[in-house]
């Protein structure tokens, strides 16, 4: 215990970190294991090269765009504080631990979860995945295996599915929507992180 | 239920209780002439001998002439085939019987009702004073009863829930099960012991036999576990809990079963004997997964190069699956695990190299096989329950029923404690429920039962007894009432919703950027290693195992393929509706077309001016010769040919002609014309292979043609300049076309104008049927000029 507590001084911020986010201590020195040993040159930030290095995440369809998830707009580095922020979406609902009403909505309920996966699909960050922005999507995860008109066709149906004001693109509440059956908090957790 | 034969009016009603009592005197009739057989069998075959013994010996002092015989009945000829056969029969008719009265389905499971039936029928058999067919103990029903029931259960099973919750499977089937048999043989052996003024028989029962009993009735059984949740809907992830611990505690049972036969003898195990035990479950389990992958492997490999005869492509699949099984049973590894490996390994390299049609085979005469054994299975069971030798002891009986329900509820409650620690979606207390009430034994348990030996084990009746009690309470008891139960609770159903292609997208989005995340973490979850398993299947495995140009298509594409085929499908089943704009798949969407939906809000950009009566029916005369012409180019049937699939050999070729298409739909779209889209998704295979629903002969063309929705053109006046411009387009486009795709030679004039819309009408009308039907090769390329030469 003692040593746990003077590592996690090593850490800045860390009990406003464990508070907003909800992780344990154990979790975010985990965390901040990982982060250092991402972190290569001791910075104390990360930046874009570092994520790249993972060899896994090269290998990722959507890997740059996960990255660049990490990264507020405008800012080129992350620190721990955003790494553990950005990380806590991917905690499972069920171990919320009771909150009042009066504190903002934790990161990984189901709507916090949509909200990110949903920025993933809209890069230009207007708010609507407009049916470029999907087909970008979609031709990244087929890997040049289909032709252009498969592409466009399936990009065509998804939209008219989910698209219910008929503004050819699909926007934050539509994309929700057509989540309903899926299970967002089996499909986006992380059991590691709970 | 009722509303639905209300509706038939009220001589339906009328008809229905002649119909019912036509079918209660075939089942009679079935019944005495089951039992007649049955009699003959046995008594003239002594009478037979010594009539023959007899002709021989006057044939050799005699030689007299008798006269020819005319007519002849050989009985014994044909007796067990046609005894089979009658069996089959009464199963089949009880099947339908059932479905014909209108409630009983709905309250009673139809497995409750089977089992009467064969108490019924064994009943019947006792009276006429005849020997009940020895299914049950024999390995008639291991060898051929119970491998249809899981080999359509393990080649249909949902990969991905299964994995999913594989951990919270193994441990209730395994270490539940285990709990399950040490519990009732334990405690039945203190309750036997402790009673001093009992008869003296149940303190003869020893603690091996005991044992042995309790690991032969701790067994969840799949097939009745199938009967009953197949009817009750619940949602996915209890099925599959329920069922996958049924399927995989075989190898539990398998490996107890033997070890307490055959320490039995020997009297005591000793501790080497528990470790062999479990180095033997680990090799019976997965040995058994082991020959299961190896023959699935082989057959998909085998499915690779049947493309020239598709006539015996499902036989593969069957034989296979078959020779997993028994090659399992043969080391005495577990035969279910090794028929499931098979079944789930095979699948989706299976379905990718075979034809549409073998697969709408598969898929039927699995069911229809393992429907056929289910109903043998219980009826088998109720008739070997009036013959089988009892021997009633209500201490021993009642304990066992007892101990069943408890040790289940403690089992399933305490498992769930510890594995929800390791589930992300844990298990609430109704799914505990749910899981406990629906563990039911069945026929195997039962067979078990029967073979185990009289010498070996006295007690072997009061076994017998026991386990049939058992089985009726489970399966009456419990099968009836989980259905109101569910209700009552609330548990959640299953989602009758197909997957839309947008839940596809985002489920496929969501795994990788869960993968993604794992890596930044650093942590080898659940998600990095179906990844790597993924990559690896893409890179090598589907190289291997499935042919041609299909091994790179991406599972989207096939995804999305089969919903547009079904819907296209739908639609022509519908009749379309005549006002809708377009009709047969196109590549834009479908979505314009669903007829059951009230004409679309957005019809003005969409929607195209109507055709006029005439020309309505010009493009049905056309379109209907063609069709004919076609259906005359069939080549005669042969058995051992199909007509080969167009769309299977000639891919690459039709591929490019839709490309041409497509680049001349751009072109015209950007002239502000809406044109009815060429249709791209028929020529690829998996659109073919899309599962049909309903039988494919059933598609005749003629009922196509005559609900053939009107082609709608979007066209300026014919005498706007524009229009002039589009023919020239056709004509350019025309001259740059090698081949005769599109033959579009619009002619001059104004009926020239709605020729390319028939052109692509009735092109894509020949595809949809062409996928339908099967005629020659050649007949799509000559047919296209005819209608469109001016």
């Amino acid at each position: 215990m003692g040593s746990k507590s003077s590592s996690l001084n090593k850490i800045p911020n860390a009990q406003e970190l464990m508070q907003e986010t909800g992780f344990s201590a154990a979790h975010i020195l985990r965390l901040y294991e990982r982060f250092e040993f991402l972190d290569v040159d001791q910075m104390g930030e990360l930046r874009p090269e570092d994520f790249g290095a993972i060899r896994e995440l090269s290998m990722n369809p959507i890997g740059d765009r996960i990255i660049s998830a990490f990264f507020s707009p405008g800012k080129e580095t992350v620190d721990f504080a955003s790494f553990v922020r950005i990380l806590a979406h991917f905690r499972s609902t069920e171990t919320n631990r009771t909150r009042d009403g009066a504190q903002p909505e934790p990161a990984n309920s189901r709507t916090r979860k949509l909200k990110f996966a949903f920025q993933l699909y809209d890069q230009d960050r207007d708010g609507k995945i407009s049916r470029e922005e999907l087909l970008q999507v979609l031709r990244t995860m087929m890997e040049m295996q289909v032709t252009e008109e498969q592409l466009q066709s399936i990009a065509e149906r998804a939209i008219q599915e989910a698209d219910l004001d008929q503004d050819d693109a699909i926007s934050f509440d539509e994309f929700r929507k057509s989540m309903e059956k899926v299970d967002i908090d089996h499909k986006m957790s992380i059991r590691f992180l709970s | 239920m009722p509303s639905r034969t209300g509706s038939h009016s009220p001589t339906g009603i009328g008809k229905s209780l002649p119909e019912r009592g036509l079918l209660l005197l075939m089942v009679l009739v079935l019944l005495e002439g089951s039992v007649i057989p049955l009699g003959a069998a046995s008594s003239p075959d002594t009478g037979h001998q010594k009539n023959v013994d007899n002709h021989k010996a006057e044939g050799e002092k005699n030689h007299t002439k008798k006269a020819f015989p005319v007519l002849d009945l050989d009985y014994r000829h044909i007796q067990t085939p046609f005894e089979i056969s009658l069996w089959v029969l009464l199963a089949s008719v009880m099947k339908l019987g059932f479905h014909m009265i209108p409630r009983l389905p709905g309250i009673v499971p139809e497995s409750c009702l089977l089992i009467t039936v064969g108490l019924l029928v064994g009943g019947l058999i006792k009276l006429a004073g005849e020997k009940v067919p020895p299914v049950l103990d024999s390995q008639l029903f291991f060898l051929c009863l119970l491998p249809p029931i899981i080999l359509d259960a393990g080649y249909f099973l949902p990969i991905r829930p299964f994995m999913e919750n594989l951990g919270t499977i193994l441990m209730f089937a395994v270490v539940g099960t285990l709990w399950n048999a040490f519990f009732i043989g334990g405690l039945l052996y203190a309750v036997c012991q402790i009673q001093p003024a009992n008869p003296n028989e149940l303190h003869q029962l020893e603690i091996l036999p005991c044992l042995l009993f309790g690991s032969i009735i701790s067994a969840v059984d799949p097939v009745a576990v199938l009967a009953v949740f197949e009817e009750i809907h619940i949602n996915e992830l209890l099925h599959i809990l329920v069922f996958g611990e049924s399927l995989l505690n075989d190898a539990v049972t398998v490996v107890l079963y033997h070890l307490f036969e055959e320490y039995s003898a020997a009297g005591t195990v000793t501790v080497l004997d528990g470790f062999l035990g479990i180095i033997s479950f680990l090799v019976v389990s997965l040995g058994g997964i082991l020959v299961g992958a190896i023959y699935g492997i082989l057959a998909a490999f085998t499915s690779r190069f049947t493309s020239h005869t598709r006539v015996i492509e499902p036989l593969f699949v069957f034989v296979y699956s078959y020779m997993a099984y028994l090659s399992a049973e043969m080391f005495h590894l577990s035969g279910i695990m090794a028929l499931i490996a098979c079944g789930a390994v095979m699948r989706p390299y299976v379905e990718a190299n075979i034809s549409h049609k073998s697969h709408t085979t598969i898929k039927y005469f699995l069911k229809m096989w393992s429907s056929v054994s289910e109903t043998l299975i219980f009826i088998f069971l109720g008739v070997a329950t009036v013959d089988g030798p009892h021997h009633w002891n209500w201490t021993f009986v009642t304990v066992t029923v007892i101990l069943c329900l408890v040790s289940r509820v403690i089992g399933v409650v305490g498992l769930t404690c510890v594995i929800n620690k390791f589930r992300i979606v844990k298990l609430t207390t109704k799914d505990q429920f749910i899981v406990a009430y629906g563990g039911m034994r069945g026929a195997i348990a039962f067979s078990l039962g029967f073979l185990l030996k009289k010498e070996e084990f006295p007690m072997r009746e009061m076994f017998l007894t026991a386990i049939i009690t058992v089985i009726f309470f489970t399966v009456f008891v419990q099968g009836m009432t989980i259905k109101p139960l569910v209700e009552l609770l609330a548990v959640k159903k299953k989602q009758e919703a197909k997957r839309s292609i947008n839940e596809e997208i985002h489920t496929q989005f969501l795994d990788h950027l869960l993968t993604g995340i794992e890596d930044i973490c650093g942590h080898y979850g659940h998600h990095h290693w179906k990844d790597k398993l993924n990559r690896f299947n893409k890179k090598y495995v589907k190289k291997c195992l499935i042919a041609g140009e299909r091994s790179k298509e991406p599972q989207l594409i096939a995804f999305y393929h089969k919903m547009e085929m079904k819907q296209a499908i739908d639609l022509v089943e519908s009749g379309g509706g005549v006002n809708l704009p377009s009709a047969v798949p196109s590549t834009v969407s479908m979505q314009n077309i669903q007829p059951k939906k009230p004409p679309p809000a957005k019809p003005v950009e969409k929607a195209l001016p109507k055709m006029t009566k005439g020309r309505e029916e010009e493009i049905r005369q056309i379109l209907r010769s063609n069709l004919q012409k076609t259906r005359q180019r069939l080549r005669s049937y042969n058995r051992h040919t199909l007509v080969a699939d167009p769309y299977e050999d000639g891919f690459s070729e039709l591929l490019i002609k839709k490309q041409k298409m497509i680049a001349l739909e751009k072109k015209i779209k950007d002239m502000n014309y809406y044109l009815t889209v060429p249709a791209a998704p028929p020529d690829s295979p998996t659109m073919c292979r899309a599962r049909l629903a309903s039988d494919p002969q059933s598609y005749s063309s003629k009922p196509a043609m005559d609900r053939v929705p009107t082609i709608q053109v979007d066209l300026a006046s014919p005498q706007s300049p524009d229009s002039v411009n589009l023919m020239d387009e056709f004509r350019r486009a025309d001259q740059q076309e090698e081949d005769q795709g599109l033959t579009m030679k619009a002619p001059s004039g104004q009926s020239g104008f709605n020729r390319p819309g028939e052109a692509d009408r009735g092109r894509e009308q020949q595809k949809l049927t062409r996928c339908l039907s099967d005629p020659g090769p050649s007949a799509d390329e000559e047919e296209e000029e005819e209608p469109f030469l001016p």
